[in-house]
């Protein structure tokens, strides 16, 4: 950018320089090293055919450095966004792009498909995207009706049903559930709008059922130990679980609620900080990622914390984050970095509207960055997350965020301020 | 589905592919014709993020001082307190984030130098804040489009009152010389000491208003005629013009050789008065939209003639620059979309001293936007998002 650009910081922004450090100075290890990024503005280039992202609920990076995401069709307001697709048009501008969008690692649309189709039954309200070890795609679902996974090639070839399918779901004329998010399901006193659902003819949620070996209830995210074979799915809007999954047959082969032990479907009581940890996971369990060292990284979203697993179900570890947060909790989505050793992990805070980064191994929180707002590299509730091999991080916005951002990796370095802000180039800073 | 639905959907899908093939050609040959025109580049990283955790709503005017300052007015209330808002929710709910006051200036580098507004002692703060403009004392002027908001208040650049133009809480009567109906924008005519009034929401009318006194010197509807407030059919693009201004009339601006161009949005065309409120002519843009309407906010360029009108379309999401004598459209640029140089509900528009353009964003946009001037070149007629490097 241009050079007049170095300017003495407002006063206000004085302050949170001064907060930063503070929080430094309070940092266990002064010498601790982190990846640095910068946001790329321009990532990914705009979309073809007046197309419009809606809210993003997965994102996913392939062995080709491809970023898959997928949105929800149904999460515009046709008045003010989709007036392209309104009979009559109201507008040239705009129509929503299919659910699942490829785009190339320079940000061009390398592919979009998804969507009801024949032969399967699409989620009611599609949530997550994974590419498994042969590059094929899955997407789960957390509409109150969806139990099951949908597995497709990369071009959109329908694969497979993971999970029993129950009647309704998008094919049978849900055409886009109620709930918006998952994290409505469960918050007593939340108070949220609910997403975007405009409650069209959607069916009834079905009931919870935490110890199903066929289906799920309202799977987030899934993710995969390609070693042994196995999917772990976080199982997820109304079930309080992990599940691990035959990659090949799709059979269930075994599952555990928090602390390792048996999930249970009872009253949640509402996340209170400082409270007694909930010995269940809360709605949605949002994530549960598996690392090369076989450990399985749990997000339990609305308690505000991570559960850390072997991937046979023995509890390791928790770790607590921002506890004070509440409405839809603070530990959305988790990626593993891309080096050999996965030292770090990425946390996706839609709350807060931040990414943590994590050393792996200690779950120490050794910076943060992003604020909230609509500009670069900042975050309206930053959903889903994921890293290629370059170590560049993706991440995806839900509600009214929809956007998917990159941040490009800028090697590694001292941690000098805990709270990064927006990660803009310095000469723009 | 049935097979004949199946028959059915792929005809359809043929046919959609045959008109976006028919489409993307036309497009094709547009986006081939260069023409000459002021070229702009958004620029990314403008303004710096806000302080204090704050974020901004809908953000619902635009106004840019002599200072090149530039301010903004938006609306706290749309702030989300479950979602966006959350540090301001009753107990806070997360670390993020609360609303910034209405009223926001910014110095030419971005950086936020001063922050108010809001209701105070001695005057009524609109229901709905619509509208911002810097008159040439640096005095901020601001209109309303809630309910009651039959006023425009004005304030020092720092917010302290000087007048409160207009009885708050008046029906909608664009015969009033004491209240208004909803005003949107304001702008100025220096050299007469003359105020225009978009108005508004709720009259038909362009208001002409002493600067000083805030007496209502004259007004005028569509054609320059008498305004009425009977309520007009939805706007059909096919059906003749009609004689009145459809609500919202959202911007009134004089150019500096005593022109006055109207924004009649919903009516989707420019209305081209003298400032005594003779019509001189109109022109049509995009007569095919509806709802919203396609005349959202218009700018002129800064060079001595005022060569250009740009022009904020809200609802194809793009900024037109038009050849001011000839009202041709002579580009167009941004696209819909969350990206540096999209629009979500472009709403409002501004130029800088030094021919930059600004829009601001409502609805779920809420953004406020910094398109750098790069001077006079040959850009093609639909350019689509101006980034770097094209």
């Amino acid at each position: 950018m241009g050079s007049g650009r170095k300017h003495v910081p407002a006063a206000g922004l004085g302050l949170l320089v001064a907060a930063g450090i503070a929080v430094a100075a309070l940092s266990p290890d002064d010498q601790a090293q982190a990846p640095n990024f910068e946001v790329d503005p321009f990532w990914p280039k705009p979309l073809p055919g007046n197309w419009l992202l809606g809210s993003v609920m997965g994102v996913a990076v392939d062995a080709r450095d491809h970023v898959f995401v997928v949105h929800r069709m149904d999460s515009f307001n046709a008045r003010t966004e989709t007036g392209a697709t309104s009979d009559p048009p109201i507008a040239e501008c705009c129509a929503s792009a299919p659910a699942v969008l490829e785009f190339d690692p320079e940000g061009n649309l390398a592919g979009s498909w998804g969507g009801p189709g024949q032969g399967y039954t699409w989620p009611a309200e599609n949530h997550g995207i994974a590419v498994d070890p042969q590059g094929n795609i899955w997407i789960g679902g957390s509409g109150g009706t969806d139990t099951h996974l949908l597995k497709f090639a990369r071009d959109g070839r329908f694969i497979a049903e993971v999970g029993r399918v129950a009647s309704g779901g998008a094919a049978a004329g849900a055409g886009g559930g109620a709930g918006g998010d998952t994290a409505t399901a469960g918050r007593a006193g939340r108070g949220g709008r609910g997403g975007r659902g405009r409650g069209r003819g959607a069916a009834p949620a079905l009931p919870a059922a935490s110890t199903s070996t066929d289906a799920f209830g309202g799977a987030t995210r899934v993710s995969f130990d390609a070693g042994a074979g196995e999917a772990f799915v976080a199982d997820g809007a109304r079930n309080r679980r992990v599940a691990v999954v035959d990659i090949n047959t799709g059979a269930i082969k075994r599952f555990w609620g928090a602390y390792g032990e048996r999930p249970q479907d009872g009253d949640q009581t509402a996340y209170a900080p400082g409270g007694t940890p909930a010995r269940q996971f809360g709605n949605p369990v949002a994530c549960a990622q598996v690392s090369s060292d076989g450990m399985v990284y749990v997000c339990d979203r609305s308690n505000d914390r991570i559960q850390v697993f072997r991937t046979d179900g023995t509890f390791v570890t928790e770790k607590a984050i921002l506890p004070r947060t509440l409405g839809d909790g603070s530990v959305w989505d988790i990626a593993l970095s891309r080096d050999p050793q996965q030292r770090f992990l990425y946390v996706a805070d839609g709350m807060n509207m931040k990414v943590h980064i994590l050393d792996r191994q200690s779950l120490d929180v050794l910076a943060t960055f992003g604020t909230g707002g609509r500009q670069p590299g900042q975050f309206s509730a930053v959903h889903s997350i994921a890293v290629d091999s370059n170590g560049n991080v993706y991440t995806g916005e839900a509600f009214e965020g929809k956007r998917v951002q990159r941040f490009n990796y800028r090697g590694m370095g001292p941690v000098t301020q805990a709270n990064r802000g927006v990660l803009w180039p310095d000469t723009a800073r | 589905m049935t097979r004949r639905n199946a028959v059915l959907a792929g005809a359809l899908v043929t046919g959609i592919a045959g008109l976006w093939a028919g489409q993307a050609a036309l497009e094709a040959a547009a986006m081939d014709q260069q023409v000459r025109a002021p070229v702009f580049e958004v620029d990314p990283f403008w303004p710096k993020p806000l302080p204090n955790g704050w974020v901004i709503g809908m953000t619902i005017g635009l106004g840019i001082d002599a200072r090149d300052h530039v301010y903004v007015v938006h609306r706290q209330n749309t702030v989300n307190a479950q979602r966006d808002g959350g540090a301001s929710a009753d107990p806070p709910i997360s670390e993020c984030c609360s609303a910034a006051p209405p009223v926001l200036e910014f110095d030419p580098e971005g950086n936020l130098v001063n922050s108010w507004g809001g209701p105070g002692e001695g005057f009524t703060w609109p229901t709905s804040n619509h509208g911002i403009a810097i008159d040439h004392k640096d005095n901020i002027w601001i209109g309303g489009n809630g309910a009651g908001d039959s006023h425009v208040l004005k304030f020092t650049r720092d917010g302290r009152l000087l007048m409160q133009i207009g009885t708050p809480g008046q029906p909608t009567n664009s015969q009033s010389l004491t209240s208004f109906g909803r005003v949107a924008k304001i702008a100025f005519d220096v050299n007469a000491n003359e105020a225009y009034f978009a108005d508004g929401y709720s009259n038909r009318r362009v208001a002409v208003v002493d600067m000083d006194n805030g007496q209502v010197k004259r007004f005028w509807g569509a054609y320059g005629n008498a305004p009425d407030d009977t309520p007009t059919p939805g706007y059909d693009p096919d059906a003749p013009l009609i004689q009145q201004f459809r609500t919202p009339v959202h911007c009134a601006e004089p150019s500096s050789d005593g022109l006055v161009y109207v924004c009649d949005r919903p009516n989707d065309r420019i209305q081209v008065f003298r400032t005594d409120g003779t019509f001189v002519r109109e022109v049509r843009i995009a007569p095919r939209t509806l709802g919203d309407g396609s005349v959202w906010d218009i700018a002129f360029s800064r060079d001595p003639e005022q060569t250009h009108l740009y022009l904020a379309d809200g609802k194809n999401e793009r900024i037109y620059v038009i050849q001011r004598n000839t009202l041709e459209i002579l580009t167009e640029f941004g696209s819909g979309g969350r990206q540096p140089g999209q629009f979500f509900g472009v709403h409002s528009i501004a130029t800088d001293s030094r021919g930059n353009l600004f829009t601001t964003e409502t609805y779920e946009g809420r953004r406020l936007q910094k398109f750098v001037y790069k001077g006079m070149g040959m850009v093609a007629r639909k350019q689509g998002v101006v980034w770097p490097g094209r």
